[in-house]
């Protein structure tokens, strides 16, 4: 029994490429569900989508100037990210449309903008890389720059979190203090895009946003408190990225859809039987009502 | 004394002058009820009291410190279904002069528990704002500002869909906070409540204000509140001031 255990979980970290994987997926599942808790929280849960096609003209470019360099790519990501927000932000306000619309706009340019400097600069084994990744080819480098993009996106968090809090529920209160509200919310949209770049390396730039909003979703059926949310997010993100890997190295699947595609599968568990909200805690509602008056 | 003043004020929003000409101050330890109708401006002279709308002409004087000035909007502008406690939502209270950055200790907590008692929602402290009903919810709202130690606050219609004892709650709160010094600003519609709450009244129509006593909204005859004048009242000459 013992054996079968060590057969299925460890054995298979052993290999520096599944170590490193590990790690990455670690980092990245500390990081990115709170942005994902938030996001959901302030009915944004599609923005972190459009997000993730924004940065991808700018890890182009840098794949384009520099070859398969991930510093350069993260770093073109991160400035078209943050470009791509500015500019649906400052749409959104000059001509009074909603950010979103803006931002839909913005994220479809700038995904063909992005296709289509891959296909001009490289193959299309590159453009598979770098909208789906591989968490498997995580060198020490890429590692060291996941993991430093972690730490500071949870450090960010730490300091602007009460005010994060403060313009979810009143945004009013906020900015009765002098604190524009622009302010906490771009900041937060740079974290956005700074996790995504961090991920994109190992689930790509589209699923990268997987782990951020498939755990915080899936949380909220099982709590209702807000550090609730973020813990339970963070521990379906960290058994995701785990279970995720090993079923890759053992069923020979590719491991990005494989991490996504379990934590999918803890949302459509959880909307079916969790604890909050779910079909089941529906139900039980309607078969015992709280103190509701019986009927004959 | 009075550290809220409005200089010859004029705000508007979109291009289009809603208050002109507005003078006046706000008497330290009195509570002075903002009325009028739909559109006469009253969310837009909060506004700018907050310092949220910059005057297009003319200057709010304010000389309380910001962190001391609180501002409870309508419960509609809130995200209630965020997940947040009684007790957190009335902690909140402190960062202003805290800062959002420092945990919270003793004296902090001590204080909120002793203005959760006051407000009658001790037994509810850790339950979610969601779970809340409008009245119990308008208790920690105000349990927010009195963390603060507001000493101007501003409440836009704070008993819409507020219980009866709730608002005798509220008022008693805050006829206290005023009898301590803090300058207090009130939307209201309600005339009974005007009556039995306000020192002052602004009352803003067509784009003017004019300072009235609630007395004069009041029938002189029988001393009780006048049946008709709900709004929106029609603005009542100087010389036909509480004959209307």
């Amino acid at each position: 029994m013992l054996a079968l255990l060590d057969a299925w979980l460890l054995a298979p970290f052993d290999y520096g490429f599944m170590q490193r994987a590990l790690v990455a997926g670690l980092a990245l599942s500390l990081a990115a569900p709170p942005l994902g808790v938030f996001l959901m929280l302030r009915g944004m849960s599609l923005i972190g989508d459009a997000m993730a096609h924004a940065i991808l003209p700018g890890v182009a470019l840098g794949f384009l100037a520099a070859g398969f360099s991930l510093p350069m790519m993260s770093l073109g990501g991160i400035l078209s990210g943050l470009l791509i927000a500015v500019l649906a932000g400052s749409v959104s306000q000059m001509t009074g449309h909603k950010e979103d619309s803006a931002m839909a706009s913005f994220f479809l340019i700038s995904l063909a903008a992005g296709v289509m400097l891959v296909s001009l600069g490289g193959s299309s084994v590159d453009l598979t890389h770098v909208l789906f990744g591989s968490i498997l080819a995580v060198d020490s480098t890429a590692l060291v720059l996941i993991a430093a993009i972690s730490s500071l996106i949870v450090v960010i968090l730490a300091v602007v979190f009460r005010a994060l809090v403060v313009e979810c529920l009143d945004p009013l209160f906020l900015r009765g203090q002098g604190v524009r509200g622009g302010l906490i919310h771009g900041i937060f949209l740079g974290l956005v895009v700074l996790n995504l770049t961090a991920g994109f390396q190992t689930l790509g730039t589209l699923m990268a946003v997987g782990l951020m909003m498939l755990p915080a979703t899936t949380a909220r059926f099982w709590s209702q408190r807000l550090e609730g949310l973020i813990a339970i997010a963070i521990a379906i993100a960290l058994v995701s990225s785990t279970g995720g890997l090993l079923l890759s190295y053992h069923l020979s699947l590719p491991s990005g859809p494989a991490i996504i595609l379990l934590a999918g599968s803890g949302y459509v568990f959880s909307a079916l039987f969790g604890r909050h909200h779910s079909l089941t805690a529906q139900w039980r509602r309607h078969a015992a009502p709280l103190g509701a008056p019986e009927h004959d | 004394m009075s550290r809220l003043q409005l200089h010859d004020l004029q705000l508007a929003r979109g291009g289009q002058t809603i208050l002109e000409h507005l003078d006046g101050r706000f008497m330290d330890g009195a509570i002075t009820a903002l009325i009028g109708a739909n559109g006469a401006g009253k969310s837009t002279l909060i506004a700018a009291i907050m310092g949220m709308l910059a005057p297009v002409a003319g200057s709010v004087e304010c000389r309380v410190p910001r962190e001391r000035r609180a501002w409870l909007p309508q419960q509609l502008a809130l995200d209630l279904s965020f997940p947040m406690s009684v007790e957190e939502l009335i902690m909140s209270g402190t960062w202003p002069s805290h800062g959002a950055l420092k945990g919270y200790c003793g004296p902090h907590y001590r204080r909120g528990r002793k203005i959760m008692a006051r407000l009658g929602i001790s037994q509810l402290a850790h339950r979610p704002l969601g779970e809340l009903s409008g009245g119990q919810r308008q208790r920690a709202l105000l349990g927010r500002t009195l963390m603060q130690e507001a000493e101007l606050l501003l409440l836009d219609e704070p008993f819409a869909n507020v219980d009866i004892e709730t608002v005798d709650v509220l008022m008693e709160v805050l006829r206290d906070m005023a009898r301590q010094g803090a300058t207090i600003i009130v939307v209201i519609h309600d005339m009974e409540q005007l009556a039995r709450l306000a020192d002052d009244v602004l009352l803003l129509s067509g784009g003017h204000g004019r300072w009235v006593s609630p007395d004069a909204l009041l029938d002189h005859h029988s001393g009780l509140v006048p049946r008709a004048p709900r709004l929106p009242l029609t603005f009542p000459d100087a010389s036909h001031a509480g004959t209307a």
